[in-house]
This record gives C-alpha cells, sequence and structure tokens, in this order.
C-alpha cells in the first residue's frame, strides 16, 4: 500500500486528484444475470450506465452472489430463503474478493458510491422482498411478497466486509427494479436525484 | 421466458475500456455505446494487477453463463498486458471449470476509432452460439 495512505481512515495525501466510482449491483451492466423473467434490458440497464457516465463516475460492477450460488436457472427467491449461514458466506467470499478495490479506491480519496438493485433479495438497498412463508413447490400467485425496508443479503455482507477493514459507509442507493412494478422514469429521476445531491456543498 | 428482455450474450471487458483514461480513451471506441446498441451485457475484469479471488469470482459466473446457453465474447485491447483480459490467469480457471475459452475480439488503438467501431459492431451482430443450443436454453 502506498505512503501515502493510513490504516485507519482515509488518504492523507492522494498521489492523484479523487476521482468519482460507482460500485454497480452486477445486472446493472448485464441483465443476463437476472433471474428467470427478471430482466427488463437485453444487455445494461442504459439509463444508469448514462447518468453515471454523464457525471464521470467510474464504473465498479460488483459480483452477482446470486448467479454463482443458485445458478442462471435459478427460481424467484425472498430475502428470508438467501438468508442462510451458507449463502452469507458465499457472500462473504465475494466481499473478500471485491473489498481490496473498493478499499484502494477509498484509500485514495476517492469519492465512492454504490447502485443496487431495490426490492432484490439480495442487492437491495433501501428494499428488500420479504415473505416468511415462501418454501417448497415454487407456484406462488404474484406479488405475493411483501417489500419491506431493509438491504438484501449481499449488501449487508459487502458493508459488514468494508466495515471489517475499517472503511466507512458508502453512500448508496438502488434502481427500483425489483420493487414489483418497475416504473423507469421514476427510477431514473430517483438515480439522477441522488447523483445531484452529491454534488451539492458540503456533501461528503 | 415471459416478459424477459435479456439478450443472451455478454461481453467479457477490461477495466481500461469500461473506464478509459483520457489518453486512451480518444483512441478506443465507445465499447459500451457499441455493446448497448448491439443488445450485449458487460462482465467486468479489474484493473492491471493481482485479483486472485476476483478472476475465480468471475471465471465462477462465465462457467455459469457458458454451461446455460448464454454467448460470452471476449474483447480485449492491442498493447495491455494480456490485452487486458487478464488471461494468463484467467484461462487456466475457465479450463478448470470445463469452460471452453470465449473467442476474443482484440482491438487497435493504433486504428481510426470509429473504424474499429465498426469492426466490433461487426462482430458483435454475427457472434452467437449456433442455433441448437440456442433454442435448447432459450425458452
Amino acid at each position: 500500500m502506498e505512503a501515502a495512505v493510513c490504516r485507519s481512515g482515509l488518504s492523507l495525501g492522494a498521489l492523484s486528484s479523487p476521482r468519482k466510482v460507482a460500485l454497480l449491483a452486477n445486472c446493472l451492466l448485464n441483465q443476463n444475470a437476472k433471474v428467470c423473467e427478471g430482466a427488463r434490458y437485453r444487455g445494461a440497464v442504459n439509463p444508469v450506465v448514462e447518468a453515471l457516465r454523464s457525471r464521470s463516475y467510474l464504473l465498479v460492477q460488483l459480483p452477482c452472489p446470486e448467479l454463482a450460488f443458485a445458478g442462471a436457472r435459478r427460481w424467484w427467491a425472498v430475502y428470508e430463503q438467501y438468508d442462510t449461514p451458507a449463502y452469507r458466506a458465499h457472500c462473504r467470499r465475494l466481499a473478500q474478493a471485491i473489498a481490496p478495490l473498493i478499499e484502494g479506491y477509498l484509500r485514495h480519496g476517492d469519492e465512492v458510491i454504490l447502485i443496487g438493485l431495490d426490492g432484490s433479495p439480495s442487492t437491495g438497498v433501501r428494499f428488500t422482498s420479504s415473505q416468511p412463508n415462501w418454501g417448497g413447490r415454487p407456484n406462488r400467485p404474484e406479488d405475493d411478497w411483501e417489500i419491506v425496508p431493509r438491504p438484501g443479503v449481499w449488501i449487508e455482507e459487502l458493508e459488514a466486509e468494508l466495515a471489517r477493514r475499517g472503511l466507512p459507509p458508502v453512500p448508496a442507493t438502488g434502481w427500483a427494479l425489483d420493487m414489483g412494478r418497475f416504473d423507469e422514469a421514476g427510477s431514473r429521476r430517483d438515480l439522477e436525484q441522488f447523483l445531484d445531491s452529491r454534488e451539492e456543498p458540503g456533501v461528503p | 421466458m415471459n416478459g424477459d428482455a435479456r439478450g443472451w450474450r455478454m461481453a467479457l471487458l477490461p477495466d481500461s475500456l469500461i473506464n478509459p483514461s483520457q489518453a486512451v480513451g480518444t483512441a478506443l471506441p465507445d465499447v459500451l455505446g457499441v455493446l448497448e446498441a448491439n443488445g450485449y451485457g458487460v462482465v467486468q475484469l479489474p484493473p492491471a494487477g493481482q485479483h486472485r479471488l476476483l478472476l475465480a469470482v468471475i471465471a465462477d459466473q462465465i462457467a455459469e453463463y457458458s454451461h446455460h446457453g448464454y454467448a460470452v465474447l471476449a474483447v480485449g485491447v492491442r498493447g495491455e498486458p494480456g490485452e487486458g483480459l487478464h488471461w494468463r490467469r484467467l484461462a487456466p480457471l475457465l479450463k478448470h471449470r470445463a469452460v471452453a475459452l470465449p473467442p476474443r475480439h482484440i482491438l487497435r488503438p493504433d486504428v481510426d476509432a470509429a473504424l474499429e467501431a465498426q469492426r466490433l459492431s461487426t462482430r458483435l451482430a454475427s457472434f452467437d452460439l449456433p442455433i441448437e443450443e440456442q433454442r435448447r436454453w432459450r425458452v
């Protein structure tokens, strides 16, 4: 690690100008990672990419925890079904894989934000999906789950790994793709408001 | 899949093509734009350096895609170490997971960016799995 870095805090003196870095839920760059019937775009979620690139953010794609754990042809699931020791251990392994990259940005003094996927059992930031009695044959009626205000399992484990490394919380929001009824225009306004609020004087 | 928009194709990309530096960015096409126009998703590789665990995680994901009907093309940059693809490390990880190495399309920074964009777009448009593999998985 560079001499300009202290372990307990952020950069003591960056070697170059701070950058703006956006950590992205995996499927925001690749909708092929979505659960079956969950993809709304062919490839990347272009409104998110455009909003970030037009504001000069570097993009960092996070791993998709569900794809490598339950597979490309996994069933839909809610928070409670992924809230298991084995899945959390898997998420911690992914967090340990990507954390050094994030730590490098933070210790360089870069502004790092996180864009998750609200409503997702794994990648939700402000909201996740919940239904304690889901299980067995996946024949539940449509919309038979609730949206609750808490992060998904993956985001919880990623934030815990960053905290273990003595890093500050990363400002975060979610693209509301998994909230039941997707409203692209509303999601875009919400994201742009979050990004523009970061530009206001005094915002850490 | 009802109402599902996925394109079933994706590009494995060096970090430098997603986050180009000023110096390099002026000589290379807007690859994210070309991929968007062709309906490709992105699997991002880390910047140069040691990323042993992260590359293993990425290899797991490519294996899952490759075994379930998705088409993966690697897009590299001539002149970068390993063409930006971490190939020396990634290739054995993929072989260990019984994945055929994705075909590679290498961009040339010394060629006009518009021509390179066109060449990439042509490759992306024609690239996919054999039709029988598509029929097997994409229902």
